[in-house]
């Protein structure tokens, strides 16, 4: 494990993928969990003029203190959904940092730090892809132990309509899992 | 402890403030606070309204508020030039309201998603004539809260349109902050008028008092005396009006201007900045200390009036400044008015929709002091 | 303001007068029914608004005792509706131009009517723009002068009482100021209707429509008025040309249909709000 995910006193999470994708609530989860952990936390999003399809970003700083820039330059931490927002920026991060990124963006011989995961096919075999963000959300939150486990599912609870709360922390539960699993073969 | 958005912390703190009545037209990036209030208001027994364009929604804002209620509304660049029309008419009319921009690049329809502060000088000078202006500016989600809350009590103090200047990435941005718990504040009422006895006076350095039953005041965008009247050579008391609430402005100056100081104690170099970039100022200026510069921030959360007096007190004791915003040089004018010659200045602009890292920050501060210490060691 | 009877005084603002008005021309005549109206419904004054936007219908707000606004070119309804939501037990009433009303502010008048909020619009229609010297209106039939149709002009005049129909209006009248007894009649009619009135009034102009044109005086422009047109209903003799035919008066709609107020009280109270209208 990275020196930054070990030691987060200050810590730049980037999640990123298509419009539609659920980005820009999977960054206010982590960020909500983190604040619950008794951090500074600062999200921030960016999209196109397309609510669906178009590049998304959501970014999510953790600190042990006040936080003065809110954006992320270099990130920790990424998470990739979609093959355009790894062209855009899946060589945008830290020394150190780690990428969860899906499988079937197609990434064949992964850079250090990068842990390819089938994140959509897991969400597609619980029924609906697009908690793909989710149990991304799982995957990073067991491979790097950034958030109390407890604290994303209450975030989870609060942020997400009541119809789809339940869905959405089974999909979090497979994240984790996939996360487990690789800390297993790893 | 919450996490809020930036948008959202507009209209709680609206609210904190009595806000009971919104208008507005739908724009990018300040929808969400819209959108908020027709939840929230309902409910709450005040009244929101979707117009036809944003001309409209601060029309109904002025009408709302000489109807009694506390008015707001909020729009992005394209909707606050369409405003313009009626801030010039709450500004001659001297009718509280508050006016929410989230900025974006410009100008017309540039990059509506993308963070701006280039409605700075539209902010003071939009409205064609003469007239005071308040507009004010935030760097963090408290700071927003705080700041709309702020707004509607300098609106109703001094009889004007307060503007509060957000950008893109602020409007959308999440903290986690507490919220104070607050009772709002009681609203002026018709019990508050002038009895009828007196000659009764409206306009001018009085209390804003809205139509009762009564009243039987005129208002009108036409020049007019304290008494409402348009006839007759009522230019010089028009005038005698305008004068006296800039003068006022003048008089309060230490009360409305506000500012946050960081590591200013010791600083050589100043930054100067405000909005969303003080935010990367504050962290250029402790890598500038980490490399042996002593840099020091000046944030100002006041833009008009230009806080003249405290950069004036600073400019004393620095060799320089250095202001970055996001815009091609704005507020920089204002400044080096008022720094004159008592050291140098200069600006950082780009309207591209990124903001500015603290590491370009650090960078230019850097540049503008080694300009300023060459020029100095070939003068000596 | 002519012939006002002393009935009609405790209704103005007498430190006003005289009006902006020129001799001759028909707008005193309309705030005069506006007058009456008001003291045949015995309202109360210090619960009336009435508004204006700018031109020389904008200036009827201010000959009235009543609280007033003067507002912004082709706005007024914006600051009308808010008015109006903000204190729903107001009477309001709307004085408008043609200009003001089917040029500047036309999106505001069909979403004024569209809503159906309770306001009272009376359109003083003079069919040119008075108040900057005679430029041509929307309401300015076709090949009829202006200093800015000095040919005659080649647009279409707007049929105010179309658009307010289309837009939704739900009392929608138009007469003109030789009908002197049905301005107040109609006017009285649109502030006791419970939803958006349109009332629309043929003024003349013989300032600059009329000496443009060669109309004649007010004498002159008032019998033009009555020869060009008929009662709504007869439709044989209905020219749809506006002034160059026979154009329709009369009362076009009245009916009732949910109020934005009341409505917007219902919504407020199935959320736990208090707000009545």
């Amino acid at each position: 494990m990275h020196k930054a995910v070990q030691t987060p006193d200050r810590l730049g999470i980037r999640l990123t993928g298509r419009g539609g994708q659920g980005i820009i609530l999977s960054g206010v989860i982590i960020a909500q969990a983190a604040m619950y952990d008794g951090r500074f936390v600062v999200h921030t999003q960016s999209y196109g003029p397309e609510a669906r399809l178009g590049a998304s970003k959501s970014e999510v700083m953790i600190s042990r203190w006040e936080i003065a820039f809110p954006e992320v330059v270099l990130a920790d931490i990424l998470l990739c959904l979609s093959l355009d927002a790894y062209l855009k920026y899946g060589s945008q991060v830290a020394s150190n940092s780690l990428s969860v990124i899906d499988d079937l963006i197609g990434i064949t011989a992964p850079a250090p730090g990068q842990v390819i995961l089938p994140l959509r096919r897991t969400a597609r075999d619980l029924g609906n892809e697009l908690s793909a963000n989710i149990v991304g959300l799982g995957a990073l939150v067991a491979i790097t132990e950034l958030v109390e486990v407890h604290h994303v599912q209450q975030a989870i609870k609060e942020r997400v309509k009541p119809e789809f709360s339940e869905v959405n922390l089974k999909a979090f539960t497979r994240g984790l899992e996939l996360g487990e699993q690789w800390h297993a073969s790893a | 402890m919450r996490l809020v958005q930036g948008n959202e912390a507009v209209v709680l703190g609206a609210l904190a403030a009595g806000c009971n009545f919104y208008a507005g037209y739908p724009i990018t990036p300040a929808t969400e606070i819209m959108e908020q209030m027709a939840r929230m208001l309902p409910g709450r027994g005040g009244v929101f309204i979707q117009m036809e364009d944003e001309l409209a929604a601060l029309g109904a804002v002025i009408g709302a508020t000489w109807g009694g209620m506390r008015a707001m509304t909020a729009t992005s660049g394209p909707g606050f030039s369409l405003m313009q029309e009626h801030i010039g008419y709450a500004a001659m009319t001297q009718t509280p309201c508050v006016v929410v921009d989230s900025q974006r690049i410009g100008p017309s329809t540039g990059q509506p998603t993308m963070p701006a502060q280039g409605d700075v000088m539209q902010a003071r000078w939009g409205s064609h004539g003469d007239r005071p202006a308040i507009v004010v500016t935030a760097s963090s989600v408290k700071d927003v809260y705080d700041m709309t809350q702020q707004s509607f009590t300098w609106a109703f103090t001094y009889r004007l349109p307060v503007v509060l200047l957000l950008d893109a990435v602020l409007s959308h941005m999440r903290e986690n902050i507490e919220l104070p718990a607050v009772s709002p504040p009681s609203l002026p009422t018709s019990a508050d008028s002038a009895d009828s006895e007196d000659p009764y006076k409206p306009f001018g350095n009085h209390p804003f008092v809205p139509f009762s039953a009564n009243t039987r005041t005129i208002v009108s965008g036409l020049a007019h005396d304290e008494t409402g009247n348009t006839r007759g050579a009522v230019g010089p008391a028009s005038e005698q009006i305008l004068r006296d609430s800039l003068s006022h402005l003048d008089e309060d100056y230490q009360k409305i201007t506000r500012h946050r100081n960081y590591r200013l104690e010791d600083a050589q170099w100043l930054i100067i900045s405000y909005g969303i970039t003080a935010r990367a100022a504050r962290a250029a200026v402790d890598i500038l200390r980490e490399s042996g510069v002593r840099a020091g921030l000046l944030e100002l959360m006041t833009l008009w009036p230009f806080p003249e007096l405290i950069v004036k007190s600073i400019a004393r004791h620095v060799q320089g400044i250095l202001l970055p915003e996001l815009n091609l040089g704005q507020l920089v004018l204002p400044l080096r008015a008022a720094v004159g010659g008592l050291c140098p200045v200069a600006g950082l602009g780009r309207a591209d929709g990124e903001l500015f890292t603290p590491e370009a920050i650090a960078q230019a501060m850097i540049s503008h002091s080694r300009k300023i210490e060459r020029r100095v060691s070939h003068h000596a | 303001m002519p012939n006002v009877g002393n009935d009609l005084h405790p209704y103005l603002r007498h430190q006003m007068m005289p009006t902006v008005w020129c001799p001759g021309c028909g707008h005193g005549n309309i705030a005069r029914a506006i007058a009456t109206s008001l003291e045949r419904l015995e309202l109360d004054l210090g619960h009336v608004v009435v508004l204006g936007g700018i031109g020389c219908s904008g200036r009827t707000p201010f000959y009235f005792n009543t609280n007033a606004m003067h507002t912004t070119h082709g706005r007024v309804l914006a600051f009308a509706t808010g008015l109006k939501l903000a204190n729903p037990s107001l009477t309001v009433i709307v004085a408008m131009g043609d200009g003001d009303a089917l040029a500047i502010g036309a999106g505001h008048f069909i979403h004024a009517a569209r809503r159906n909020i309770d306001l009272t619009v009376v359109l003083y229609n003079n069919s040119i723009y008075g108040m900057t010297g005679g430029q041509q209106a929307p309401t300015t039939p076709r090949s009829f002068r202006s200093t800015t149709s000095p040919f005659g002009g080649i647009e279409p005049a707007f049929d105010a009482v179309d658009l307010a129909l289309a837009a939704g209006a739900t009392y929608v009248a138009r007469t003109t100021t030789f009908d002197f007894a049905e301005m107040p009649e109609y006017i009285s009619g649109g502030i006791r209707h419970p939803g958006f009135a349109m009332i629309e009034i043929l003024s003349q102009c013989p300032t600059y429509f009329g000496r443009l044109n060669q109309l004649g005086d007010a004498p002159e422009m008032i019998e033009y008025q009555r020869n060009h047109t008929v009662m709504a209903g007869d439709e044989s003799q209905i020219g749809r040309d506006d002034l160059l035919g026979n154009l329709p008066v009369g009362i076009f709609r009245q009916e009732i249909r949910p109020e934005y107020t009341h409505q917007y009280a219902e919504l407020s109270q199935a959320q736990g709000g208090d707000y009545r209208a």
